[in-house]
């Protein structure tokens, strides 16, 4: 862990100022000698050459010896300044970036989705890197921080931003034609302000039931009220609950300190009739983590909101490709796209389809079913959206007269 | 006026047919040079296009998939077409066999196949620009996923590659076996002109790196056609591998590219400053180490993939070592110049630019190299500056400076030295201005392969276009005036440089057997005295 905080930046730009300052005295340095002696030993100054020289040892030796040393030098230096990049420290935010062509979308602890990178300032972000499709990069210029967004694998990368403001959040790695519209912004803002940004439109109850599914919980405590081999999570909060506590009976009411106990250390009270058998949970949890597993055994299982439609639109890319304005971009416009008659191909075949909502529902799960004509059947397959969000593009796209 | 006996009018063939099917190493120097520039003609077209595109953020003149596309042929054409054979198929062939005392390659009709090859597989490179589903899109580098799944002509494109991928092989075999077998009597490997040795060294990099080139672009191809799932993650296979495999070839393979361009500088500067090259035995073993340690650091593409940090540990070490054997070429060209007689011809004006821009270049590396400070400019404008720098003001300006040295040898003819002065300077200029801002915009932050580009990049990028322009009046200029001069320029004799290898030996152009009777050497390539120069 990373026990003395160094941003990014601070690691990063020593390295840069060390390395440039050696190759600008060696440039300059080979550069004015070589002038020199071509100056001095013109022709129209030496006709002929006063030298025969075709070696020295000591000369090789030296200037073998020298840039050995440089070069070791710079290779330490950065090394120990990858390190830094590499040290997430203990306290940092979790964030899962989600790329896809062509567009980002940053996930929370508790559910929020944003496209755009929000971050507390001062505080350490841990940024994991998912890819949909293909490769991306993840790629803040001001933090100096990159990595390959690499489907299937887990890569990660760390900053911290000092300072409130706007940061410019670059797709490095070249992923096909919406590559250099795979552009946003990291918003670093006062820690106050992203606290009550991330609880708007958060879903916290739904992370907090991903977290005890990826846990086992639900393995040993029902959702419905079965008894399994632990009490059920149905109704438990608020609900009178007798312990043993140190082999002493008691009864008390399930709050917050009490789940916070039972998680982090189960042996401390056991409800009565069920075996102590459930392993601590100390040190596996953050405390964000916690909040969300609390914040939906409290609430119980809710119905998600209405997604919308515009919003998605947006998160999802499908505006890299389709614009609103009747601009003809990589894929056809928006604007008078439902409704209409579109030409299209299916399977080698060109017929003529209305673009209702049918049409529009299967485009978007299986782009390559019906292509329109004259555009490139490079869509990706949207297979990962739900069915309700699906039916809010399609809302959205109708709005587009 | 030509010589009675020389290789353009021997007997035999006639037309077309005394070119196509010809085994003489000097027709196929010359068949590979003129197929290797008129890619580099095209390549070139495709940079300035794209330049202009670049110009200012938005549409310019072309849509993002053209875009796309030009970049990715740019990138194919230049490396596997141009750069790539040019150097060891053009001058190699012209050269290396003269150099030696051979009266040709050791397999003459190999040596013709390999040129073959180069052609049919640049033909099918260029087939798949405009069938299929249009030129590939994927950049030179074809990354999987991307590469499987685009709907451009791909597999096409990889196996022209994949075929012009044997030619590199050929080559390579024939130019070793031409070496070890072929030296005249008296030609022992310490007098071998320093020319030969970098092709020596590149032509065991070419057998041993492009084997593995033709491995990965075939699996590409069994991936998109026969789906069968090693790059692809859903299909459990893994995209680093295709990146590993990838750069085992493609790093070596810009030593294929640098090596004999740092040979024929190493020829050049000591003609043009009458005096032995510093250090010969340094040189020599600086290529072979160059050759060999190079094969060791493809890993420095892939700091920021993913890959374990002990292996960017490692392979940022090894990348560093690298440094050691490039630095000592640059300190020992330019010791040369110490107490020489320096004339400013052409060739000296290449030979001492290709010094300054690659060692750019090769500085620019360290910052690539060291993992910190790659992190930040990977993948951005920064590398694109970077190769170019080693690439073009490296190798491309060696080509050049090639040319004007050697080709008056094999046309008896040579060109004018002042509009070849002018076309250098514009060339030097407008080279600086177009990829020092590359390289600036890098650091700020742009990202390479960005067909548009946010308002706080665009001063630099104006410049950079302004500069290419600069830089392609330079390069017309310095063809037209070469091959004016080639055709009905001024007659010159064996030795219009005062060079002390074989090649001056014997008259300009050079009879088809190269040489009367079997030449016997009896000094150094660069002992001028003893070659009877003042």
């Amino acid at each position: 862990m990373n026990p003395l905080l160094v941003t990014t930046t601070q690691a990063v730009d020593p390295v840069f100022m060390f390395i440039f300052g050696i190759c600008l005295v060696l440039l300059v340095g080979i550069t004015a000698t070589m002038v020199f002696f071509v100056i001095r030993y013109h022709r129209s100054r030496a006709p002929r050459p006063t030298s025969q020289a075709d070696g020295n040892l000591w000369l090789e030796i030296i200037w073998t010896a020298v840039p050995v040393v440089l070069v070791l030098a710079m290779f330490y230096y950065g090394w120990s300044g990858y390190l830094t990049l590499r040290d997430v420290p203990k306290d940092a935010l979790p964030v899962t970036a989600t790329a896809r062509m062509w567009s980002w979308s940053f996930t929370y602890l508790n559910g929020k989705e944003s496209p755009k990178l929000y971050v507390p300032v001062g505080r350490p972000v841990r940024v994991e890197l998912v890819s949909k499709d293909v490769l991306h990069g993840f790629y803040i210029p001001a933090f100096r921080v990159k990595r390959d967004v690499v489907p299937g694998m887990k890569n990660y990368a760390w900053f911290v931003a000092t300072r409130p403001g706007s940061y410019d959040l670059f797709c490095s790695q070249y992923c096909g034609v919406g590559h250099s519209k795979m552009i946003t912004t990291v918003e670093a803002v006062p820690p106050a302000e992203f606290t009550v940004w991330l609880k708007q439109g958060g879903g916290g109850a739904q992370a907090g039931k991903e977290l005890l599914e990826k846990h086992g919980c639900l393995g040993c405590h029902s959702l419905d009220g079965s008894i399994k081999v632990g009490p059920s999570f149905k109704g438990i909060w608020g609900r009178s609950e007798t312990v043993l506590t140190a082999g002493k009976e008691h009864t008390l009411t399930v709050d917050e300190p009490y789940l916070r106990r039972s998680i982090l250390e189960p042996q401390a009270d056991v409800v009565k009739g069920f075996p102590p058998i459930m392993p601590p949970f100390a040190g596996t949890f953050t405390n964000e983590e916690l909040a969300a597993i609390i914040d939906f055994l409290r609430a119980g299982p809710a119905a998600p909101p209405k997604p919308d439609g515009a919003q998605l639109a947006q998160e999802k890319g499908c505006r890299a490709c389709h614009s609103l304005d009747g601009s003809p971009g990589v894929g056809p416009t928006f604007k008078g796209l439902y409704n209409s008659q579109v030409k299209v191909k299916m399977g080698g075949v060109a017929l003529t389809v209305t673009a209702d909502d049918a049409y529009l529902r299967e485009s978007i799960r299986l782009p390559a079913a019906k292509v329109v004509e004259g555009f490139q059947p490079i869509m990706p397959t949207f297979a990962d959206l739900r069915d309700d969000q699906v039916e809010a593009l399609v809302e959205f796209i109708e709005e587009q007269r | 006026m030509m010589p009675t006996r020389s290789f353009w009018n021997d007997t035999g063939r006639t037309g077309i047919a005394a070119w196509l099917f010809s085994t003489d190493h000097k027709r196929i120097g010359l068949l590979y040079f003129y197929t290797a520039l008129a890619f580099f003609l095209v390549g070139m077209t495709l940079g300035g296009l794209m330049r202009i595109e670049l110009m200012a953020p938005g549409r310019t003149i072309m849509g993002p998939q053209t875009y796309n596309a030009l970049f990715t042929v740019h990138g194919v054409v230049m490396i596997f077409l141009f750069i790539i054979p040019a150097f060891p198929g053009a001058f190699g062939n012209l050269v290396m066999p003269i150099q030696i005392g051979a009266r040709d390659v050791a397999f003459p009709r190999l040596n013709l196949f390999s040129w073959w090859l180069y052609v049919i597989g640049a033909a099918v490179v260029i087939t798949s620009l405009f069938t299929g589903g249009g030129p590939p899109d994927t950049g030179w580098t074809f990354y999987v996923p991307f590469s499987e799944r685009t709907g451009t002509n791909v597999s096409l494109a990889v196996f022209g590659v994949f075929i012009v991928g044997f030619s590199s092989i050929l080559t390579g075999i024939n130019f070793v076996t031409t070496i070890h077998r072929l030296r005249a009597e008296g030609m022992r490997w310490g007098r071998l002109p320093l020319f030969v040795w970098s092709l020596y060294a590149t032509a065991w990099v070419q057998i041993l790196a492009t084997p593995i080139l033709g491995v990965t672009l075939a699996l590409i191809i069994a991936e998109r056609l026969l789906g069968t799932g090693l790059f692809d993650p859903t299909r459990g296979g893994d995209p680093l591998m295709y990146q590993h495999l990838f750069w085992i070839y493609s790093h070596p393979a810009v030593y294929i590219m640098i090596l004999p361009a740092m040979g024929a500088i190493t020829e050049i500067i000591p003609v043009f400053s009458r005096k032995p090259i510093f250090g010969y035995k340094m040189i020599a073993f600086s290529s072979l180490a160059i050759a060999s340690a190079g094969s060791l650091v493809w890993g420095h593409h892939m700091f920021t993939s993913g890959m374990s940090d002990r292996a960017i540990l490692i392979f940022s070490f090894l990348t560093f070592v690298v440094a050691i054997p490039s630095a000592i070429k640059v300190f020992n060209w330019v010791s040369t110049l110490y107490k020489g007689s320096i004339s400013l011809e052409a060739p000296m004006l290449f030979a001492l630019s290709f010094i300054l821009l690659f060692s750019i270049g090769g500085l620019s590396g360290l910052i690539l190299g060291a993992a910190a400070t790659d992190i930040h400019v990977h993948d951005t404008q920064f590398v694109v500056g970077h190769f170019h720098y080693v690439m073009f003001g490296g190798a491309a300006f060696a080509f050049f400076g090639a040319m004007h040295y050697w080709l008056p040898k094999f046309y008896g003819r040579r060109y004018a030295e002042k509009p070849a002065t002018v076309a250098w300077a514009l060339m030097f200029v407008g080279f600086n201005i177009t990829y020092f801002s590359m390289m600036l915009l890098g650091i700020k932050g742009m990202p390479r392969r960005y067909y548009d580009y946010l308002p706080e990049f665009a001063p630099l990028n104006l410049t950079s276009t302004i500069g290419s322009w600069i830089l392609i009046s330079g390069i017309l200029l310095l063809l037209v005036n070469l091959f004016r001069g080639l055709r009905k320029g001024e007659v010159v004799g064996a030795n219009p440089w005062g060079g002390a290898t074989l090649e001056w030996t014997i008259p300009s152009p050079p009879p088809t057997e190269n040489f009367e009777q079997e030449p016997v050497v009896t000094h150094g390539p660069y002992d001028f005295s003893k070659a009877g120069m003042p």
